[in-house]
């Protein structure tokens, strides 16, 4: 074979693989003219009979024949995947802009969401976590917090009893777990006391039998109001943001004194807005309690969540976050 | 505590903007609650009297008046509706022009008369309620007057809120006070009183201890009639009705000096004298608003001759009220012991004027200079004249005691973090009123008799730091000395709230009582922890379950059309002491779960649950598998799923059949034998009863055994070792009757492969007629694996003929 027979058969092939239009047209000419029949093959089968000198020539022409054959059938073979491949992705086309299958885990609620956000602030001061009954001897929630037996407040129009003889009462605030930690450990006490509070309170759109708090406590030797003042703050901007400013009111809890009323600034008229009580915890609490009140000294505040949750998220109806509404779940 | 502006101003000398006077107070503990200004917009109201009267031509109801005109002569005339005044009585004419609130006058013609503008009752001028007639003055005032410049109608009444411990602050003098000592001004001096006579009044005997001074004046000559102009629109102003010359002088000295007084028809003080006791229980009282009462032990009462005749502190009498005929007054201010009036007041429900301000505590002092203000007011409203006079004072209780309070400046100044020393906190204090000495670092203080709140260190403390303000009082971080952070219990509390959330269920919070209609959930008991007050009928008791709340709120988003919906609470369920429940969970966890009062006496059950409640469509409304719908076995799902994550378990099961429940599709979860959660489909009938679509699914887990080992300390886990050889799987099909559950034939093959076993898994389950009647055929894979080697077909065969033999001892056999 010589040179110019070799160029024909390599025009041929190429000419044959370009005009393969599907994978099934291109195998049929590799095979007849790279298979084992083909011209080509059939001239490598007589190089045996070739004197060295024509063997390493047409060898050499043979070997670029090849070369050049297999490498047009490779590009057109790969060019005909391309075009198969654009066609099977276009018969694949979907339209994702709809709504789909949707992996929709569950939302913890507002109140859930808010009391973790105000434990974790007062956590990340130091604080630990204090947990008590919601079932409650009125002892605890009341005597020991210097709420004598003839006030106002232990009346069957402000507190829910379960027994009035024994005094067993749903507790009007976490406090009574302040009094059990103060019973059980000496200072330093640094708790907050998150859980559910119930008052004898009907059902409207700022009221709710039930209701959630998270109150504080800290007792150790050198606390100053100073220090109420500080941790109010730092609370306040964590929850309201960085630029918020507390105020501090006299008012009157008769376990806290001096007491506070703290108001945060605010968008509102007056620019202020009431979000928490708190003051030092009365000396007379602290005996109650076993705790030196000479020695020691300390703050206490109790927060609303739900008061939290209604202002920074806008809820305008207390009921909201107790009726379980789905599209309400949802929203947060 | 209303108080109008020009009343405040007569007794302390403030020059502040209104604006910055609201703050002042409001930042000093005298919140204010608002500021409203009653009569504002009046102008051109004159007074005018009624000249001549004649029925409207053409309308019952009305009359054509004639009043005198501006400057108190000429002659307008006016159509009226009302009929409570003749002619000579002195009335209030919005002419034509004039403005009262929300309206300016014309001449208008009604039915065929011209009207020139309108005569005026209380309430269209903003003075008071009363719109049944006119406002008749009496003759105090001068004809042709302007209305606002005769009285200071439309100025600022600034609202407080009183605090319970200041009950000083119930009174326009005792604001007045404290204002005085904010701002560090002048107190201006007592407005006049009458002379003391120094006759001896009517003979009183005290005979209990819940009176301190009793002071009673004998007034004789009054005239009972309306009161004046001034007085009448102080008292609207403070939102208490007018009455007569008499009852309103009371009421007015009661708002200015903070004491409450009553006046008794001298004439109708049967005998002539009184005696303050205590009520033995079961006299009868007939009080001023006409109610019949009957008083109990405690009570403190006043009684004449006849018996009781007012209930002191609280209410006066009926037999004994000041009448139009009343010509003798007698006269009483007393000071009463705050407990006592609480506890009548509450009892009875009757909540007055007096009652609030003597519960808070009045001035002990003040008694003698009220009765004398009184006296001198009622001189001119109603001629009286003083002419006797009694003063008893009671042995008092301990509720009189005003000790001396003994404080050291140095801690008041630490605990406040203030730079103030002993002299500064005197100067303060004495502001206050207070007597105080100053002893190097010590402070010895008499506090004024109003301020009955000052009896400690701490009070001492608050007050310097009122006075000094709030705002003085720095931010400062305090060094905690401890380590906080959340227990362990509390963060596996937060992981498996989570893994709830990660099953699909939405988070609720449901009001935790309940009413007749409960859904039993785990541990089903008719236990209940009742409340003694409850707020209605469906809120009687506290939930034992949580069921019930579950259901209720898949109810109301059901009755609004959802599809689908699953939520899950997390909360506290409760159950008395002795209920089955507890003996359960003490079986597994100890006592140490149960909660105590003081003296060791138990509370009722309140453990931890989490409860799971759902129906219909898994996607919710408008997505496109609607198809695919809540299960139990999401239910079953999350509950594995907490147990695993606490480390607890595994969670048992077992067939059960109980109300509410569907009798197929219902387990238990049992822990050691012991029952701590249920799972389940509801029965159709219970579906039906709670207004949902069947199938409805349920489950319900008590989470304190979860976190209890958490609070004890849970090992931590270790890192499964991850063994590289290959798997075998070994597929097995069971046949075996159809009661004996998947988790019978699991554990048997479970301890029949023995170590070898690295995972099982339940993938078929068939029924057919190739099988015998009764019988099913379950299909286990088997994934088997040895850490230390490669297995063989022969651990495979070896595994198999143990399973062989171990189902066939309960009753099954291995297809083949």
């Amino acid at each position: 074979m010589d040179a110019s027979q070799a160029d024909a058969l390599r025009d041929a092939a190429v000419a044959a693989f370009a005009a393969a239009a599907d994978a099934a047209a291109l195998e049929q000419a590799r095979v007849e003219h790279l298979g084992r029949r083909s011209p080509l093959a059939e001239a490598q089968k007589q190089l045996g009979g070739l004197s060295d000198d024509e063997r390493r020539s047409v060898g050499a022409i043979l070997n670029a024949l090849k070369a050049d054959m297999t490498a047009a059938h490779s590009a057109r073979h790969a060019a005909l995947e391309a075009v198969e491949l654009t066609a099977r992705l276009e018969t694949e086309r979907r339209d994702l802009t709809g709504p789909a299958r949707r992996i929709r885990p569950g939302r913890p609620h507002l109140l859930t969401q808010v009391e973790a956000e105000i434990v974790d602030v007062f956590v990340g001061m130091g604080f630990s976590v204090a947990e008590g009954p919601e079932v409650e001897s009125g002892r605890f929630n009341f005597d020991l917090l210097n709420i004598p037996p003839d006030h106002p407040a232990r009346g069957t129009m402000d507190t829910i009893y379960v027994d009035e003889d024994a005094d067993v009462v749903l507790r009007t605030h976490t406090s009574p777990v302040q009094v059990r930690t103060m019973l059980t450990q000496q200072p330093p006490i640094a708790v907050v006391c998150p859980g559910r509070v119930y008052r004898a309170d009907a059902v409207d759109a700022t009221h709710s039998p039930v209701f959630t708090q998270v109150e504080g406590l800290l007792v150790a030797e050198g606390v100053t109001m100073a220090h109420l003042r500080g941790t109010l703050l730092a609370f306040a901007r964590a929850l309201f943001g960085a630029d918020r400013e507390v105020r501090l009111r006299p008012s009157f809890f008769p376990f806290t004194e001096p007491s506070a009323e703290v108001d945060v600034s605010f968008e509102s008229a007056s620019g202020w807005l009431e979000i928490l009580g708190s003051g030092m915890v009365d000396p007379a609490v602290l005996e109650m309690c076993g705790i030196d009140p000479d020695r020691y000294t300390g703050f206490a505040f109790g927060i609303g969540v739900e008061r939290v949750a209604m202002l920074r998220h806008g809820v305008a109806d207390i009921r909201d976050l107790y009726d379980a509404d789905a599209r309400f779940l949802a929203a947060f | 505590m209303r108080i109008p502006l020009s009343w405040l101003t007569s007794m302390v000398d403030v020059d502040l903007p209104l604006e910055q006077l609201v703050e002042r107070l409001s930042a000093s503990g005298l919140e204010v609650e608002g500021v409203t200004r009653p009569g504002a917009g009046v102008e051109g109201v004159h007074t005018a009297r009624v000249l001549h009267h004649e029925p409207h031509p053409d309308a019952d109801s009305l009359r054509l008046v004639d009043v005198t005109g501006p400057g108190g002569s000429g002659e307008v005339r006016v159509v009226c509706g009302a009929s409570n005044f003749d002619v000579g009585d002195v009335v209030l004419h919005a002419a034509v022009g004039a403005r009262i609130p929300g309206m300016t006058l014309e001449a208008r013609t009604i039915r065929g008369q011209v009207s020139n503008g309108m005569l005026a009752s209380a309430r269209e001028l903003g003075l008071g309620d009363d719109h049944a007639g006119l406002l008749v003055l009496g003759d105090d005032v001068p004809l042709g007057a302007a209305l606002d410049e005769l009285v200071p109608v439309g100025e600022p009444v600034i609202e407080i809120s009183v605090q319970p411990d200041r009950g000083d602050h119930l009174s326009i003098r005792g604001v007045a006070r404290d204002l005085a000592a904010l701002l560090a001004t002048e107190l201006l001096p007592l407005p006049e009183l009458a002379a003391p006579p120094s006759e001896p009044g009517i003979p009183v005997v005290l005979t209990t201890d819940g009176v301190g001074a009793f002071v009673a004046w004998t007034l004789e000559d009054a005239v009972v009639r309306r009161s004046p102009l001034w007085l009448r629109t102080r008292l609207a102003q403070c939102g208490i009705r007018s009455i007569d010359g008499v009852v309103d002088v009371t009421n007015y000295v009661m708002l200015e000096l903070g004491q409450p007084l009553h006046a008794f028809d001298l004439d109708r003080v049967a005998g002539g004298r009184l005696e303050v006791r205590s009520a033995s229980g079961g006299e009868r009282l007939r009080t001023l608003d006409g109610t019949d009462r009957t008083l109990e032990t405690g009570d403190l009462v006043i009684d004449d001759a006849e018996g009781a005749a007012s209930l002191a502190g609280v209410m006066g009498g009926e037999r004994t009220e000041v009448h139009a005929g009343t010509r003798r007054i007698l006269l009483e201010g007393a000071v009463w012991d705050p407990a006592a009036i609480r506890r009548t007041s509450r009892r009875l429900g009757l909540v007055s004027e007096a009652s609030t301000r003597f519960e808070r505590r009045v001035d002990p002092e003040g008694a003698a200079i009220a009765v004398a203000r009184a006296a001198h007011l009622m001189a001119a409203t109603a001629g009286a004249r003083a002419s006797a006079a009694t003063t008893e004072v009671g042995s008092g209780g301990g509720w009189l005691a005003r000790p001396q309070v003994e404080a050291s400046a140095g801690r008041i100044a630490e605990l406040l973090a203030l730079d103030l020393d002993a002299q500064a906190q005197a100067t303060l204090l004495r502001r206050a009123g207070c007597d105080v000495d100053v002893d190097g670092d010590g402070l010895r203080v008499r506090p004024p008799s109003w301020r009955g709140d000052l009896s400690r260190p701490a009070d001492l403390a608050e007050e310097v730091v009122r006075l000094h303000g709030y705002h003085h009082v720095p931010a400062v971080l305090p060094p905690l000395v401890v380590r906080g952070g959340l227990s362990p219990a509390q963060r596996l509390e937060r992981a498996l709230r989570e893994a709830v959330l990660a099953g699909g269920f939405d988070e609720v919070v449901t009001r935790p009582f309940v009413g007749d209609q409960v859904a039993a959930g785990v541990h089903p008991s008719p236990g209940r922890v009742r409340l003694a007050n409850p707020l209605a009928q469906d809120a009687a008791a506290m939930r034992p379950g949580l069921l019930t709340g579950l259901l209720s709120t898949l109810r109301r988003n059901r009755g609004q059309g959802r599809a689908g919906m699953a939520v899950a609470e997390l909360g506290r369920v409760h159950r008395p002491v002795d209920d089955a429940l507890g003996v359960a969970l003490d079986g597994l966890l100890g006592t140490g779960w149960r909660w105590h009062g003081p003296d060791g006496q138990e509370l009722p059950l309140q453990p931890r649950a989490l409860g799971l409640a759902a129906y219909g469509a898994r996607g919710g409304d408008g997505w496109l598998d609607e198809s695919s719908g809540w299960d139990v076995e999401d239910v079953l799902a999350v509950v594995d799923e907490l147990a695993r994550r606490a480390g607890v378990g595994p969670l048992t099961r077992r067939a059960v059949e109980r109300d509410l429940w569907h009798p197929g599709r219902t387990v238990v979860l049992e822990l050691d034998g012991v029952e701590v959660g249920i799972a389940g489909q509801l029965h159709p009938h219970a579906s039906d009863a709670w207004d949902l679509p069947d199938p409805v699914v349920a489950g319900e887990l008590l989470l304190e055994v979860l976190l209890q080992p958490a609070r004890e300390g849970r090992p931590l886990v270790k890192a499964p070792r991850l063994v590289r050889h290959p798997a075998v799987v070994v597929d097995v099909a069971i046949v075996g009757p159809e009661d004996l559950p998947v988790a019978t034939l699991a554990d048997v093959v479970r301890a029949a492969a023995g170590p070898l076993l690295d995972d099982l898994r339940w993938f078929d389950e068939f029924r057919g007629s190739q099988l015998p009647e009764g019988h099913r055929s379950v299909g286990f894979r088997l994934r088997l694996q040895d850490p230390e080697r490669q297995l063989s077909d022969e651990d495979a065969e070896r595994v198999l003929r143990a399973v062989t033999e171990g189902v066939a001892a309960v009753g099954a056999s291995l297809r083949t």
